[in-house]
């Protein structure tokens, strides 16, 4: 059983979710923090979606990822390593190539790169890691986050754990990690990179 | 100088000695002197396309260890008087090429003729490696599936990184066919469609074949499809000859389905 825990501040803004990524949270188990009001109730009935209302789940380490509804969404806030960050910040490297099937990028940086990661290509990154377009190979991911959209055939390895590509399709997605749980966060708005 | 133009795809099976075959003869109807070399030492295959099985003496390791003069090895086709052909070694295997016998042989013969088009062994071993290591242009061979995508996008990689002109700063000039489409499961989306295949692998696209049952009696009668006027992928071929010629021609959308009165039924009952 897949669990999404989900924190209710406003009904709007939750049926507005809903309504959007239904297809993704269909089956999952909702474990809502806050209060359930009948408008709530009534919509949850509606859609068939099964929920529980302020209970504490046990949190085992490989969990399956946890999806938060985003409050302010676009921008990605500085991640709370500041000590981190600055030490890896002349270690930032641009690139527009196409990573293609056989190559391995090994990084120990942050990478930006602005082009596809073909099957059968691996990126392993000890830093941050952006992709613009969408990624098919196989990353292996070990700093504070990684933003990218990846398709259903992408092996997708953050801090070796392995992330579900069904969080990571469609739309870009910032993937991190806040205490041992590895958190989606799906970059709502468009983002064009122009 | 002639060009020199590799014909890869990474995977076997997806066309490209029909495709090297069909272009060799295409450029030499279109007035341009054309030499074929089959690379896929130990198991050539070019000769029986070309219907010159029978033809062949000599081969290019003999050439290459110099015991027969090029001239000698060099086949002329009864199909036109510009294309001309060097056959593979059966009996040796890929070990004997080196850098030097290749780029010795590849130099004289791009010295008499306006296209070199070598034909590659499927794979990315050594036999591959040397059929790029001297080209200037290369073709990728691709059908619209995934394994030959993933392998030919693999190949491209091998190229960019292990030719001799990508290694004196220079760049090698891809160009990418679409070979075997068949334009229902396109429709239908069963196959991949070239958009999808221009994303992935990034390289402009000189043409797309449809998939022909008349191929395979082609090969095994020696005849390659392009003499066959009625057939479409020998038009296919006819027009991506004359666009490595230098000619201009629209990209023709061989995956729109023919509306003949068969298919004009059918969809009165959707």
């Amino acid at each position: 059983m897949k669990v999404l825990e989900v924190t209710l501040d406003d009904d709007k803004e939750f049926i507005n979710f809903f309504d959007k990524n239904y297809l993704f949270f269909q089956h999952h188990l909702l474990s809502i923090t806050g209060e359930v009001s009948e408008n709530i109730d009534k919509y949850l009935k509606e859609k068939e979606l099964k929920y529980i209302v302020n209970i504490v789940l046990p949190k085992s380490q490989k969990a399956s990822p946890k999806v938060e509804v985003p409050k302010e969404v676009a921008v990605p806030k500085e991640v709370a390593v500041p000590k981190v960050q600055e030490e890896k910040k002349d270690n930032l490297r641009v690139l527009d190539t196409l990573v293609r099937s056989g190559q391995e990028l090994n990084i120990s940086g942050d990478l930006l790169l602005l082009n596809r990661v073909n099957s059968g290509a691996s990126i392993n990154i000890k830093g941050n890691l952006i992709v613009t377009q969408i990624v098919e190979g196989a990353i292996r991911c070990y700093g504070n986050f990684m933003m990218l959209k990846a398709s259903p055939k992408a092996n997708i390895i953050f801090h070796d754990v392995e992330v579900e590509n069904i969080h990571l399709e469609d739309k870009l997605n910032r993937v991190e990690l806040k205490n041992n749980e590895i958190i989606i966060t799906p970059v709502l708005k468009e983002t064009n990179w122009g | 100088m002639g060009i020199i133009i590799a014909v890869i795809s990474g995977k076997g099976g997806v066309g490209k000695t029909t495709t090297t075959a069909n272009i060799g003869l295409g450029i030499a109807l279109n007035g341009k002197k054309c030499v074929v070399v089959d690379f896929d030492i130990g198991q050539r295959n070019l000769d029986m396309i070309l219907g010159l099985e029978n033809r062949v003496v000599y081969d290019m390791v003999q050439v290459m260890d110099g015991e027969v003069k090029l001239k000698q090895a060099l086949i002329k086709s009864k199909m036109s008087d510009n294309l001309e052909f060097l056959a593979a070694s059966q009996t040796k295997d890929k070990s004997v090429l080196n850098s030097e016998k290749i780029l010795n042989l590849v130099t004289e013969l791009s010295k008499e003729f306006d296209f070199v088009i070598l034909d590659a062994p499927a794979g990315i071993e050594t036999g591959y490696e040397h059929t790029i290591e001297f080209a200037d242009r290369a073709i990728i061979v691709v059908n619209p599936e995934v394994s030959s995508i993933r392998d030919a996008d693999r190949a491209i990689g091998i190229l960019d990184s292990k030719s001799q002109k990508v290694k004196d700063g220079g760049d090698v000039m891809k160009y990418l066919i679409i070979n075997r489409i068949d334009a229902r499961m396109v429709q239908s989306g069963e196959m991949l469609a070239s958009e999808d295949i221009l994303a992935i692998l990034n390289i402009p696209l000189i043409g797309k074949i449809p998939e022909d049952k008349g191929i395979i009696d082609a090969s095994n009668q020696g005849k390659p499809i392009i003499l066959d006027n009625s057939s479409e992928a020998g038009k296919a071929y006819s027009r991506i000859s004359a666009r490595l010629c230098g000619q201009e021609l629209p990209l023709e959308n061989v995956e729109l389905l023919k509306s003949g009165l068969m298919s004009k039924i059918k969809g009165m009952f959707k």
